[in-house]
């Protein structure tokens, strides 16, 4: 309807209402407290939505899951080092089977690392951050439309496999303003699918091994590898729904890159020269569609904001080598790619035709 | 209904180890939440880890079996998003006042209509009887054999810092006092802490010096004393409660009142 200047934090909020989220709990981090803000603003207005801003992220992870047990679509922001402090509630809530979403607006780390610089270090944490074996969705925009529309995504996906799903950003992608008109972004919204507490019931959410009527299970492999097996199978039978990824650019090339989130806009210029893969589920990895494109190239190379953490994930999924352009200490700039690409060999020279404008180029998606 | 309709009796018995208080506190629990009419439709109940943590696996209630700590800040959500609801807490201390005292901190802070029952023995007892935050100093456990090094945390202090204070001190032999303390704890308007002290005779009892539940029971009996009329804060092995009716100004809370070995805060 109305075109307007909207921040990326801002359009994962806007996505979140969208979604139906009732409650919001967080805690102040740079890059990703103005989801806070709106949070905080958007609950002043609307007595329905709940926030609380909590003493620390343990505090947060740990009230959005009761929230959502209590009835309410629910999630929180962060960024690197409050999300590793929700890391065992995020396993929590993979065990005992609780939707909510947690957005982890990405800078450098570790540690307190570079707080307002853009990083891609918590994909690995974003995956395997809690302990034990679960089965995770991690989603990752990378435009401020995206941002608002992959936000609904990841509450949907939370509802359909009852889960905290991850939905990643960075800094720059945080903080990216674009003009968007998001009433044209028409996602259906999954409703909730857990029943809320003392609807008469006796239920026991418990994040210990249990059997199906409460009874603890702590000692008893097999009822354990059943239920794992079970939920592996199930989450990964929903993730077909969301296999979310753009395959574009230059299909010619030999050589295929895969970037995502704000590394794609940042290699946009090499459009010319080289095809694109851009997962835009990170998790689980989209292996079906990663292993048919991979085979039409020659090399592949993986631009990212981590020393290589997604480039071993592909690497070991494909069983071949893959090339890796680490764009560290917060230096996302083509003049990075760049120079990344020239110590291994794969710089375009300038008189290579399609060199001169990325203008040509325009990015062709194809979301399944 | 009856009072053991709030139980499921068909999982008894339970995992307690023979002597354990912990029983004790659901029966009166149990007997409360009939008393006031909540059940399984207006009721959650929140638990943490521990031994503790599995009276809401024993209870005919929707439970929640939170994280180690993290009852308070689940606690908080649930009445937060369903306000009607009973929220009722039951952790042990390492539970609520070592992993969880920031959370305790914050909630005592804001006032949260929810009930903590505070299964205080003295002891971590799950793991086999490590130094808790409310060991007594100079105590032997299994972390500390040449006796507890620290003063145990003043959970009354703690909670006099609430400008609506609901602090109730009893013990699991005190029954009539303890039944008294949860239901004035359920209906009080804001968050209200009653710390229970409690038995653990296997993994604490035994290492000083008691021979049985019974012993340690007969303990409670003699040494704890009923407050007097009016206080504003409760001595060491004082039962009471202690509520401030008048919100008390920020800044000029309440007297801290000694923690449980008597040293100052």
């Amino acid at each position: 309807m109305t075109k307007r200047l909207v921040q990326g934090n801002e359009a994962v909020f806007l996505g979140a209402i969208k979604a139906g989220a009732g409650y919001f709990a967080g805690y102040p981090i740079s890059p990703s407290s103005e989801i806070l803000a709106q949070a905080s603003g958007y609950a002043a207005k609307h007595p329905e939505f709940k926030f609380l801003q909590e003493e620390d992220e343990i505090a947060s992870a740990n009230a959005i899951l009761g929230a959502s047990l209590a009835g309410a679509k629910s999630f929180t922001a962060t960024s690197g080092p409050g999300f590793s402090l929700m890391q065992e509630a995020v396993g929590y809530g993979h065990k005992v089977g609780i939707p909510a979403v947690i957005v982890d607006v990405m800078r450098v780390g570790p540690g307190t690392g570079m707080p307002t610089m853009p990083g891609q270090g918590d994909i690995l944490q974003a995956r395997y951050g809690s302990t034990g074996d679960y089965t995770s969705f991690v989603f990752y925009p990378s435009t401020v439309a995206e941002c608002f529309e992959y936000t609904i995504h990841a509450f949907n996906a939370a509802e359909e496999t009852r889960s905290p799903v991850i939905l990643l950003s960075d800094a720059f992608l945080g903080h990216l303003n674009e003009v968007v008109d998001l009433d044209t972004i028409d996602v259906p919204v999954v409703n909730r699918t857990l029943e809320p507490l003392a609807s008469g019931g006796t239920r026991l959410f418990s994040g210990v091994a249990t059997y199906p009527d409460g009874e603890p299970a702590t000692a008893d492999s097999d009822e354990f590898i059943r239920q794992y097996l079970e939920n592996r199978e199930n989450r990964l039978k929903i993730s077909e729904k969301y296999a979310f990824y753009e395959y574009g650019w230059n299909k010619d090339s030999d050589t295929l890159v895969i970037a995502f989130g704000i590394t794609r806009r940042v290699a946009q210029p090499l459009a010319p020269h080289f095809a694109l893969f851009r997962p835009i589920r990170l998790w689980p990895v989209l292996g079906n569609e990663l292993t048919e494109i991979a085979a039409r190239y020659k090399k592949i190379v993986v631009i990212e904001g981590s020393d290589g953490q997604y480039a071993s994930v592909i690497e070991h999924m494909l069983l071949r080598r893959v090339e890796r352009v680490p764009l560290l200490g917060g230096r996302m700039s083509l003049e990075a790619v760049r120079e990344g690409l020239d110590r291994i060999g794969l710089l375009p020279k300038e008189s290579e035709p399609g060199s001169a404008t990325a203008a040509d180029a325009s990015a062709s998606a194809s979301v399944a | 209904m009856a009072v053991k309709d709030k139980l499921k009796t068909d999982l008894f018995p339970t995992i307690w180890c023979p002597g354990c208080g912990i029983g004790l506190i659901m029966q009166q629990l149990a007997t409360v939440m009939d008393e006031v009419g909540l059940d399984k439709t207006n009721t959650v109940i929140v638990t943490g880890i521990g031994c503790t943590g599995r009276m809401g696996a024993y209870m005919n209630f929707e439970s929640v079996y939170t994280l180690h700590g993290r009852t308070l800040p689940v606690a908080e959500a649930i009445k937060t998003v369903r306000p009607e609801l009973n929220v009722i807490v039951v952790a042990g201390d390492g539970d609520t006042a070592s992993i969880g005292g920031n959370h305790l901190l914050h909630s005592i802070r804001r006032n949260p209509n929810v009930t903590v029952l505070c299964n205080n023995n003295e002891i971590y007892g799950l793991t086999g009887g490590q130094t808790g935050p409310t060991t007594p100093k100079g105590t032997t456990t299994l972390s500390s054999p040449a006796g507890s090094g620290f003063s145990p945390i003043n959970l009354q202090g703690l909670v006099n810092t609430n400008q609506n204070a609901f602090y109730a001190k009893t013990t699991v032999y005190h029954q009539g006092p303890m039944r008294r303390a949860i239901k004035e704890a359920i209906e009080w308007p804001g968050f209200a802490f009653v710390d229970i002290a409690s038995q653990c005779i296997e993994n604490n009892g035994r290492r000083i010096g008691f021979g049985s539940a019974f012993e340690m029971l007969e303990d409670y009996k003699s040494s704890y004393k009923a407050a007097p009329r009016g206080a504003t804060h409760l001595e060491p092995k004082q039962l009471g409660i202690i509520k401030n009716e008048e919100p008390v100004p920020v800044g000029a809370a309440k007297p801290a009142g000694p923690s449980t070995d008597g040293e100052k805060a």
